[in-house]
């Protein structure tokens, strides 16, 4: 009883602080005062924003688990789990090890908002990293930033969450945006393919709009004909005979895997036969291979040759480059600390992402405060080396994720070069070779960050 | 031309499979007047017990035969287990129940088989057929759609007016009371009935995953268009089950490919409402003078 009564105690003691270092931060805006002085009751003291203490820093993180987008996508947060406990098993970040609690809001909306409100105010996450989804972090993009929760890399290559930092000044894109995915794409085939006459087929929302406006900058009089799919509605049929019907023999498609496996299927069965270019988001060898590989009487080339010949663009290695140095690393983590199964392109785009929020942890220093980590990102982000074959784009005025990629043909499963990495930005920034020599790096021997 | 003639291939094997969940309404309709919205769940678990059965190495057509099975068990278990229960009592009853049954059984088959996309083989090919070197947008799959469901079709109008057991079946489901008396055995016609209409429904299951993508919401759209099929043809006849099936395919394979896919859904809707207002009875009812 008395043990009982001692516990609650404590927990209202919690509480009560809590409470208090909410306010603070609410009060205190953007100086770094939030949290000292008044952290006198429960927990260790020396904490300097919600969600973070002496020795652990809670962050969160909606994925879809389950649901139509669950297949690939799931994967990303167990990549980011396994690359935090890596880290963790170093000894963390300033001696603060990391916690991360992911939600699961299966792709529906409203679900990330509920997740969401649960991971600020319940769970209390001193920051949002990796939260995946167009329209599912539209939702909740709003309330982060009135809270002033930092809201790291989202998984989606939208251009609101960058192109205007005034707007959503706590959140931060991650991956090569579609517009400008679109650019590189576009430019690629004008000068290469002057010829081709090109088909579109686009996710009906911001990926497929943000893309075709890059295309179009190069490609606006070859485009003979742009058809929209709407995501869940899985008869494309309609769609693809009329990209057929219009004579295009070059198609550039932004859609989802599942859709890459659909588009495929009708194809076949329209007996059509384009040049197919695949957005990065659509074009895992892996995954569309084993949606088509058991399609019967050899109709359908299994496994990960399923999409020889595509022609599709990354920013990232992948598993398909076992001997790039940070492949090596993402082998070694999930080896480590890995759950079970085979590392997969989706793990890797989750630890790289994990990554860069390390990176962006020791920015901010020792006195970690909300606004501490948002500033340090401006300021060093578009130095930091990673992963990624071209440097950030982040900087005051711009929170977009990486400023190019490659494009490359896949063979046997794995994309072979076609272009060096190219780098631009989004409007009418021009397309230039990357000369950081980002495509080249290693990761550090320990494997973690270090400090800048 | 030859998008034209693609559409409308597409919209006629689609057409087919809206029209074989419609007969699947059709068959529950008029053996037991209530109208099940878990058919589509329902079809989608026997479509999984296919595909655990073919990926255990078995062959397609046991696969088939054993997800056609399962329909007919599942179809009569429900109606023992769940709807039993409520019968005698007003009919809305027994259609919210069969609206929780939906939620139910989306949400075991997620535990049960795993809630992702995946592929679901075909029996006789993906690719389309050619014809004077032009390929079209028929597979043999599509051709045996279409044939499975005409025979289907025809089955069903062959059981409800030629044999003695449709009779009893209609009977039962116009007026228990009056068919018991006659000695009919009521109860065992309605089990008969979900059973039957369950099998119908796990054909059109199969028939819609062959060589496409399933995973557990696969069949909600079909719940949707197979009613508005359904009620284009009027409730209660099968040959306008298939009529209604094949026009709503041809209309929404018409609508996505020249006026935009977002707008399909709308269309169907379109087209029910039209249907309610104008011939409230459907293109092919009898109905009219017998409802009182």
């Amino acid at each position: 009883m008395r043990r009982r009564l001692h516990r609650s105690a404590t927990l209202v003691a919690a509480a009560t602080a809590g409470a208090l270092l909410l306010g603070a931060c609410g009060a205190g805006g953007r100086d770094d005062d939030g949290g000292d002085g008044d952290g006198g009751g429960g927990d260790g003291g020396g904490a300097s924003a919600p969600g973070v203490t002496e020795d652990s820093i809670k962050i969160g993180a909606h994925f879809p688990l389950t649901g139509v987008a669950a297949p690939g996508y799931s994967e990303i947060p167990t990549g980011a789990k396994a690359y935090f406990d890596y880290v963790n098993a170093q000894g963390g970040i300033y001696g603060r090890q990391i916690e991360y609690v992911v939600r699961d809001d299966g792709y529906n909306p409203t679900n990330t908002s509920s997740v969401t409100n649960e991971l600020v105010l319940e769970e209390e996450i001193f920051a949002m990293v990796g939260g995946l989804g167009t329209p599912t972090h539209s939702a909740v993009v709003d309330f982060l930033n009135d809270e002033g929760v930092p809201d790291f890399f989202v998984s989606s290559g939208s251009l609101q969450w960058g192109d205007d930092p005034s707007a959503y000044p706590y959140t931060f894109g991650w991956q090569t945006d579609y517009e400008i995915e679109g650019k590189i794409i576009g430019q690629y085939v004008a000068e290469n393919m002057p010829d081709a006459k090109v088909g579109l087929f686009l996710q009906d929302d911001d990926f497929g709009d943000d893309a075709e406006k890059g295309v179009r900058q190069f490609l606006d009089d070859q485009v003979v004909a742009a058809e929209r799919y709407t995501s869940g509605n899985t008869d494309v049929g309609p769609q693809i005979a009329k990209l057929q019907a219009s004579g295009a023999d070059m198609v550039l498609s932004f859609n989802t895997p599942s859709y890459t496996a659909l588009s495929q299927l009708v194809a076949l069965k329209l007996g059509y036969e384009p040049q197919w270019f695949y957005t990065n988001v659509g074009s895992d060898a892996d995954l569309v291979g084993s949606l088509l590989s058991r399609f019967s009487e050899g109709a359908v080339e299994g496994g990960s040759s399923s999409l020889d010949g595509v022609l599709t663009t990354e920013y990232i290695p992948g598993v398909d480059q076992p001997d790039d140095p940070w492949v090596q690393l993402w082998q070694k983590v999930w080896d480590e600390h890995g759950e079970k199964g085979e590392l997969t392109n989706y793990r890797v785009y989750g630890m790289s992402h994990a990554y860069a929020f390390v990176q962006a942890l020791q920015a901010a220093g020792e006195d970690l405060t909300r606004d501490g980590i948002v500033e340090a990102m401006e300021e060093i982000g578009a130095d930091l080396e990673g992963p990624q074959l071209a440097p950030f784009r982040y900087s005051g005025d711009s929170h977009l994720g990486i400023s190019g990629m490659r494009i490359v043909e896949i063979k046997d499963g794995a994309g072979e070069d076609l272009t060096p990495v190219l780098v631009t930005d989004i409007g009418d920034a021009e397309i230039t070779e990357d000369d950081s020599g980002q495509d080249g790096d290693a990761p550090p021997e320990s494997g973690v960050p270090e400090a800048p | 031309m030859q998008q034209l003639l693609n559409t409308a291939l597409g919209g006629l094997t689609l057409g087919m499979v809206y029209a074989a969940f419609a007969l699947a309404l059709v068959l529950i309709w008029r053996s037991t007047r209530v109208v099940n919205f878990a058919q589509a769940p329902m079809a989608m678990v026997t479509t999984f017990i296919a595909l655990v059965i073919v990926d255990a190495g078995h062959s397609y057509w046991l696969a088939f035969a054993a997800a056609l099975a399962s329909g007919l068990v599942l179809g009569a278990v429900v109606e023992r287990v769940v709807i039993r229960p409520v019968e005698g009592g007003p009919e809305i009853n027994a259609v919210i129940l069969t609206l929780g049954l939906f939620i139910v059984l989306h949400a075991l088959a997620a535990v049960v088989f795993g809630n992702r996309y995946r592929s679901f083989p075909a029996p006789f090919g993906v690719r389309g057929i050619e014809v004077g070197g032009t390929t079209i947008a028929l597979t043999g799959f599509g051709i045996f759609t279409i044939l499975a469901v005409l025979a289907t079709m025809g089955l069903l109008l062959l059981l409800f007016q030629r044999t003695d057991i449709g009779l009893r079946m209609r009977a039962s489901a116009f007026n228990p009371e009056v068919a018991r008396l006659l000695g009919v055995r009521v109860g065992r016609m309605l089990t008969l009935g979900w059973a039957l209409a369950s099998l119908v429904g796990s054909l059109a299951g199969l028939l819609i995953a062959g060589g496409s993508l399933v995973h557990p919401g696969y069949m909600d759209s079909v719940v949707v268009y197979g009613f508005v099929a359904a009620v284009l043809g009027g409730l209660d006849s099968p040959f306008g089950a298939v009529v209604g099936g094949l026009l709503l395919g041809l209309a929404l394979s018409f609508v996505s490919g020249y006026v935009g896919s977002q707008l399909v859904a709308l269309a169907a809707l379109v087209i029910l409402m039209l249907v309610l207002v104008l011939r409230p009875g459907g293109l092919f009812a009898q109905t009219a003078a017998r409802r009182v």
